[in-house]
């Protein structure tokens, strides 16, 4: 029972650290808590769901489909909106809000608020120490740490990637030395973007696609963002895990009503007792 | 020639305070003239109106005059309507008693999670409201021994008749609101031009400075946040008692969100502009009941849009017309 609480946890904290990771570096680098990503994650998730139906595209094609739809809407987004007003935060904030709600009421108007259910494409599970575990939850464990991977070399090994890291130290002095802050916000917002599409492709089969599905992942991930703290990608890890791992555990334990409760709980004690983050370096 | 340019100064604002008088005096009279010839459904949607107005007006004190950003009105507004439904449900007090005592219990809810959170730095404060929001939405859903939860609290009695007046008519429950409305809003008036006003708005424009010439900012900035929300909390006391029919999916974050809206859309910082755009946004979407599924959407849209042309909302437009003419 514990155990498979534990695992359920993992599984959960996993995709909330993936759209988390997304919006830290969003953050870290254009200041903007990125609402919107809560709108993307819903599109990319019908994405997904209609390329598997519609275009009877194989799941792994489903996911690049969402990775891209939800890069695409993040890059355009930033584009012709956020770039407006920069250095103005409020509105930015104001608008990625808007945004958040557009995108998901967007899904209710074109595809009404029912539930659509993910037809299953990996059948069977596996026992691990007394609990089941179907293989769809594994791959959403395996895809996440190898998109991690990635997303780590691309960060620390590549130049667009140490342009990134300098932006999100001083975007000032990036500018004066010669970076090009515009390309470095098109690709973060494309990544974020994709990270979050990616997230809603991996949960649909779990749960089901429907338009208030990003509400949570979003509200998840932005307190994952302010528990890890800025600029930290083991950051991002352990508090995704940890908030999964306090929710299934929390839910057990105390009470199923206030799952999502915890979240906001340990959001406040973090920001009482650690107003940097558990691992903030700003 | 300070003596010309004073009189020049009086001169330009006197046909301003005379055009202004008399728009409120016409407002004025329309509301109170509503129910004499009005059917019932617009009463109601007037009454929504007025208390979106007052809410949008209340949340203007800290976002617009004093300057974080919050995303928790909503969760004020039903903090104060269920916790007057619950005080005469449950313990048996009056409405009028339940009244006052919803909004003191709101104002200080507001004070605990502001002494802390106000001193939160950037963005971090109005995504703690954000989750705030959600949060209270979540107990009401899930408390259903106390709030009946999803299925909604029933059975909320209209105010008690005071002075001879009875308040089970629909019209005498306009008024009820209409009065308290127009006092909240006199209220805010006077607060915002007072020397507490001005410190409000010291602390928007430059905290470091205000603090450093002796200005108590983060006492002002909790009490600015604590006050606007114990109005919403009487305003939510006012809905449930006028409706005396609560559901949960009255006080989602979409709530919060519209009150944000509403006075974005009037214009910050102005506390007439999000009146009107309270009153002005309550109507259109009434207009656009017959297609709900679309309300949002435009709405959310129509803020971007708002953004994108005039950040500072109705009152920058009409500001900028004006400016153009002369």
């Amino acid at each position: 029972m514990v155990f498979q609480q534990i695992v359920n946890g993992i599984i959960i904290g996993s995709t909330y650290s993936l759209v988390a990771l997304g919006l830290n570096i969003i953050w870290s680098i254009t200041d903007i808590p990125d609402f919107s990503q809560g709108g993307i994650y819903v599109i990319a998730g019908y994405a997904s769901y209609f390329a598997v139906t519609l275009a009877r595209f194989p799941f792994f094609f489903a996911v690049l489909v969402a990775m891209f739809v939800g890069g695409a809407i993040a890059f355009l987004i930033e584009r012709f909106l956020y770039r407006r007003w920069r250095g103005s935060g409020r509105i930015q904030l104001l608008c990625a809000i808007a945004l958040f709600f557009l995108l998901s009421n967007a899904a209710i108007l074109f595809w009404t608020a029912k539930a659509k259910i993910f037809p299953a494409y990996l059948k069977g599970s596996i026992s691990v120490l007394g609990s089941i575990v179907s293989y769809q939850r594994l791959v959403v464990l395996f895809v996440a740490a190898g998109l991690f991977i990635l997303v780590y070399l691309f960060i620390m090994k590549t130049k667009i990637g140490k342009a990134i890291r300098a932006a999100s130290q001083d975007r000032e002095v990036a500018e004066v030395v010669g970076i090009n802050i515009d390309t470095v916000n098109s690709v973060v917002f494309f990544m974020g973007g994709a990270l979050s599409g990616t997230a809603a492709a991996l949960i649909s089969p779990l749960y089901a696609v429907i338009p208030s599905m990003g509400d949570l992942p979003l509200l998840k991930s932005l307190v994952v963002v302010i528990l890890g703290g800025f600029g930290s990608v083991a950051g991002v890890l352990i508090g995704g895990l940890g908030l999964g791992l306090i929710e299934s555990l929390g839910a057990v334990y105390i009470s199923s009503g206030y799952q999502h409760g915890f979240t906001f709980i340990v959001l406040i004690m973090v920001l009482l007792f650690f107003p940097k983050g558990l691992f903030g370096k700003a | 020639m300070k003596n010309n340019l004073e009189k020049t100064a009086k001169m330009k604002s006197k046909p301003g305070l005379i055009r202004n008088v008399i728009i409120i005096a016409v407002v004025l009279i329309v509301l109170l003239l509503l129910p004499q010839f009005a059917s019932d459904y617009i009463i109601y949607v007037a009454v929504l109106a007025m208390i979106y107005a007052v809410l949008a007006g209340s949340y203007d004190l800290t976002t617009g005059y004093t300057g974080p950003l919050t995303f928790c009105h909503g969760a004020f507004y039903g903090i104060g309507a269920y916790a007057s439904a619950l005080l005469t449900l449950k313990a048996g007090f009056p409405f009028w008693v339940a009244f006052p005592v919803s909004g003191i219990i709101v104002f200080l809810f507001a004070a605990v999670v502001g002494y802390p959170g106000l001193k939160l730095k950037g963005h971090y404060f109005a995504v703690t409201t954000f989750f705030f929001g959600h949060f209270i939405y979540l107990i009401i859903l899930n408390s259903v021994k106390l709030t009946n939860g999803p299925m909604g609290l029933r059975g909320i009695k209209p105010p008690e008749s005071i002075l001879g007046i009875d308040f089970s008519s629909l019209q005498a429950s306009y008024y009820l609101i209409l009065f308290f409305g127009l006092l909240a809003v006199v209220f805010l008036f006077f607060l915002v031009r007072s020397g507490i006003g001005k410190l409000l708005v010291s602390i928007r424009e430059n905290e470091e400075l205000s603090e450093a010439i002796g200005v108590n900012t983060s006492f002002y900035k909790v009490l600015a946040f604590s006050t606007g929300a114990g109005i919403a909390g009487l305003m939510g006391s006012l809905f449930a008692h006028f409706f005396r029919l609560l559901h949960p999916s009255t006080f989602t974050w979409m709530t919060s969100e519209m009150v944000v809206i509403m006075a974005l859309v009037g214009g910050l910082g102005t506390l007439f502009g999000p009146i009107i755009g309270a009153g002005i946004i309550t109507l259109i979407l009434e207009l656009m009941r017959f297609a709900p599924e679309y309300r949002f959407i435009i709405w959310s849209a129509a803020l971007i849009v708002v953004l994108v042309i005039e950040p500072k909302g109705l009152m920058g437009i009409v500001g900028r017309i004006r400016g153009g003419k002369r």
